[in-house]
């Protein structure tokens, strides 16, 4: 437990004053243009994965403006998944519903599909709602996430209260291409700090991004 | 070190007894296949064998348990079949609980807790060490903590060992507290096998239905005066003696009547107080506080009771002491728009709704008659109860400090000192959404925020949430910049220690 702070203040040391010239643009990349963007462009996508802190050498990345990045959207490739999560639900009760109105109630047998139906509209409709509610955004000092279709939910994740961060991907989110970001505090809503439907390269890329801040501000405080 | 000889027979007992019961119906079974003499000779061959393994196996566990104070860690070494060697930092500590219980206390045994924030459970338990042991372990951890964190520690003066006694509870407040904490949800627990057993009895003893009703009336008075007699009177043995001193670096308190209960609370690891008056105490003038650090698993009923750092007080006497604790300024708060006590008087007004359906229902189609329309009455309570419960709502904001106020019933008071955030979260549901209002949790890292009780702002407008949001997350910069400057100036130790100190709280459930 004694060498990690000292690594951190080491590199916070090292760091350069944090007015340093041309903090905005370099890792900050418009998001509709890596929408756009398909499966074969990925590779040659991940140009801010890149700029992790150690083998940084440029004095524009240790500033925590470098790492920030503007209001981001989810890949909507994310909807599919949310609807075809509905819809193993709807299924599951409607099938559920088929055998109650077999074994209960055989004269009405239009219940079963119609339980289906309408879950799956409902889920579906609350999937693409979802979908257009979520949004996330690395500040200089704190994740800002906002979601929520019924509740709509924002959540203030500020980097000094930050333990770890994982990246996680299920055996579904690996067939869709899509990789989700976990962020933990010591707090109780620590699972909640969840970013789904990221790109694979682009939760890596927060990873590194967060892990930075966080390290960094905690540089910044032990004057 | 070892634990205590005598934690072989309690623990051989104490496990045993599952294990005992389970060797019985086996043994039974067996015994019954046989049959006579034979089948209980089985029966004896099978207890004394389970017993006899069960002794066994706490001997092996005796023998393989060893405990050590280390200069800088608490080193535990325990295990018969998988061996674990545990080290825990004397910094990560954040409680240690010494309990016994009645047997425990005749046998003159006791059981140490340590806890830290990480994990979702007790770092480490001894069972059991003999009461001398476990208090030597309560002092050394505390005093090496101290000196970890650089202060000079003398030797043990004897005023620093005994401290200063911030808090005493005498037979009044006893009394009183066993009146606060009666407890009708107890009711519900006898309710539930009554409701299945009277019916039955009932009609065999009554031969009239005014009777029947009568005795009903009766037994519900009964019952709900049992309860609450029982649930004061649980209190009064878990708080009996109450005793929080104030040690240099820590809080110390002693309770319990049968159960004897002893625990630290670092005065460093304090995450938020919460300040806690139900209608009853509140009528009365007295409330109890609580503090909470990062230690205690969330779960287990033990943890809401063994934090209370005054089980009850003057109002005024606790208010003061939490200012002891958290150097807060007062407790006034703004309450929420008037525009949430509209929608509170529309939640009731649809609960009412409801209810009368549901009674008119079943007179409708059951055989069941009753004047369902009395339900109307509640039409009166409702704004009633709307007030109330926007009366008692309310948040403050301080340049140190956020605090929050909810709930009538169970009035809770929680201040938190901002720089033991850990998140900030705004909410605003469908409904609240319609009247521009929102609700704002601040989050720590809290036993009882791991519960779902977090401070919170409920129904405050909308802007005045975002905006709250925005500044308590500029002033958490701040404070932590500042808090940590004090602290490296206070103590001597290094500031990257203080900065791991205050990050390092761990992660539920990992």
């Amino acid at each position: 437990m004694d060498d990690e702070p000292a690594d951190e203040r080491e590199e916070a040391s090292t760091d350069p004053p944090p007015d340093a010239p041309g903090d905005e643009e370099p890792p900050q990349r418009s998001l509709d243009a890596d929408r756009s963007a398909d499966d074969e462009t990925r590779p040659t996508d991940p140009p801010s994965g890149a700029d992790t802190p150690g083998d940084s050498e440029d004095a524009i990345e240790d500033d925590p403006g470098a790492y920030t990045t503007d209001v981001r959207t989810l890949d909507p490739r994310v909807r599919w998944l949310w609807v075809g999560r509905a819809l193993v639900v709807a299924l599951v009760l409607g099938g559920i519903a088929t055998a109650a109105t077999l074994a209960l109630a055989p004269e009405w047998p239009w219940i079963g599909p119609a339980v289906f139906v309408l879950v799956a509209v409902l889920g579906a409709g609350h999937a693409l709602l979802l979908y257009r509610s979520w949004s996330y955004e690395v500040r200089e000092d704190s994740l800002l996430l906002d979601r929520g279709v019924i509740t709509r939910v924002r959540t203030v994740v500020p980097y000094v209260r930050v333990q770890h961060i994982d990246t996680s991907r299920g055996p579904i989110e690996r067939a869709a291409g899509l990789s989700s970001l976990v962020v933990y505090t010591a707090g109780s809503r620590g699972a909640d700090v969840t970013i789904p439907g990221l790109r694979p390269w682009e939760s890596t890329d927060l990873q590194t991004r967060l892990k930075a801040l966080a390290i960094e501000s905690e540089g910044e405080d032990a004057v | 070190m070892q634990l205590d000889p005598l934690s072989i027979p309690y623990r051989a007992v104490e496990s045993g007894l599952q294990v005992v019961i389970g060797i019985a119906i086996a043994g039974i079974a067996g015994a019954g296949s046989v049959g006579g003499a034979e089948g209980l000779a089985v029966f004896g061959v099978i207890l004394v064998v389970g017993i006899g393994l069960s002794l066994g196996w706490q001997v092996a566990y005796f023998r393989r348990f060893e405990y050590r104070l280390t200069e800088d860690t608490f080193d535990i070494d325990s295990g018969v079949l998988s061996r674990r060697e545990r080290e825990i930092p004397y910094g990560r500590i954040q409680n240690v609980d010494i309990r016994q219980n009645v047997l425990q206390r005749a046998l003159g045994i006791a059981e140490v807790r340590l806890e830290t924030a990480g994990g979702g459970q007790t770092e480490a338990r001894l069972r059991y060490v003999d009461l001398e042991s476990a208090r030597h372990v309560q002092e050394e951890v505390s005093r090496r903590k101290r000196r970890e964190h650089g202060e000079h520690v003398g030797d043990e003066s004897a005023a620093t060992e005994r401290g200063e006694t911030l808090f005493e509870l005498d037979g009044r407040e006893l009394v009183i507290l066993g009146i606060v904490s009666m407890d009708l949800r107890l009711l519900s627990l006898i309710a539930v096998p009554l409701s299945f057993v009277g019916p039955s009895v009932l009609s065999d003893f009554a031969p009239t239905a005014t009777a029947s009703l009568a005795i009903v009336a009766l037994g519900l008075v009964g019952l709900v005066v049992a309860s609450a007699l029982v649930s004061g009177g649980l209190s009064m043995a878990r708080y009996y003696g109450f005793v929080l001193t104030d040690r240099d670096e820590e809080y110390r308190y002693e309770r319990g009547l049968l159960q004897r209960f002893s625990g630290s609370i670092p005065k460093d690891k304090v995450q938020t107080i919460t300040l806690s008056e139900n209608v009853l105490a509140r009528r009365l003038g007295y409330a109890s506080l609580s503090i909470e650090t990062a230690g205690y698993a969330g779960t287990g009923q033990g943890t809401t009771g063994s934090q209370s750092a005054i089980p009850i007080a003057k109002r005024d006497h606790a208010i003061e002491l939490a200012g002891r604790i958290e150097d807060f300024d007062a407790l006034s708060f703004e309450r929420p728009p008037r525009r949430a006590r509209e929608r509170y008087a529309v939640r009731y007004a649809l609960v009412l709704a409801v209810l009368l359906a549901i009674a008119y229902g079943i007179v409708r189609l059951t055989p069941l008659s009753f004047p369902w329309y009395v339900l109307l009455g509640g039409v009166v309570l409702v704004p009633v109860a709307a007030h109330l419960k926007w009366r008692h709502r309310g948040y403050r904001l301080e340049d140190g400090h956020v605090i929050t106020r909810n709930g009538f019933w169970s009035r809770r008071i929680t201040i938190v000192p901002i720089y033991r955030i850990q998140t900030l979260v705004t909410s605003e549901t469908v409904f609240q959404r319609r009247r521009d209002l929102a609700t704002l949790v601040v989050d720590t890292a809290g036993t009882y925020s791991l519960v779902g009780d977090d401070a919170m702002a409920v129904d405050i407008d909308l802007g005045e949430a975002n905006r709250l949001r925005q500044e308590l997350a500029e002033d958490l910069q701040e404070s932590i910049v500042e808090y940590r400057r004090q602290r490296g100036r206070d103590s001597f130790s290094a500031p990257n220690e203080g900065v791991a100190d205050e990050t390092s709280v761990g992660s539920p459930g990992g």
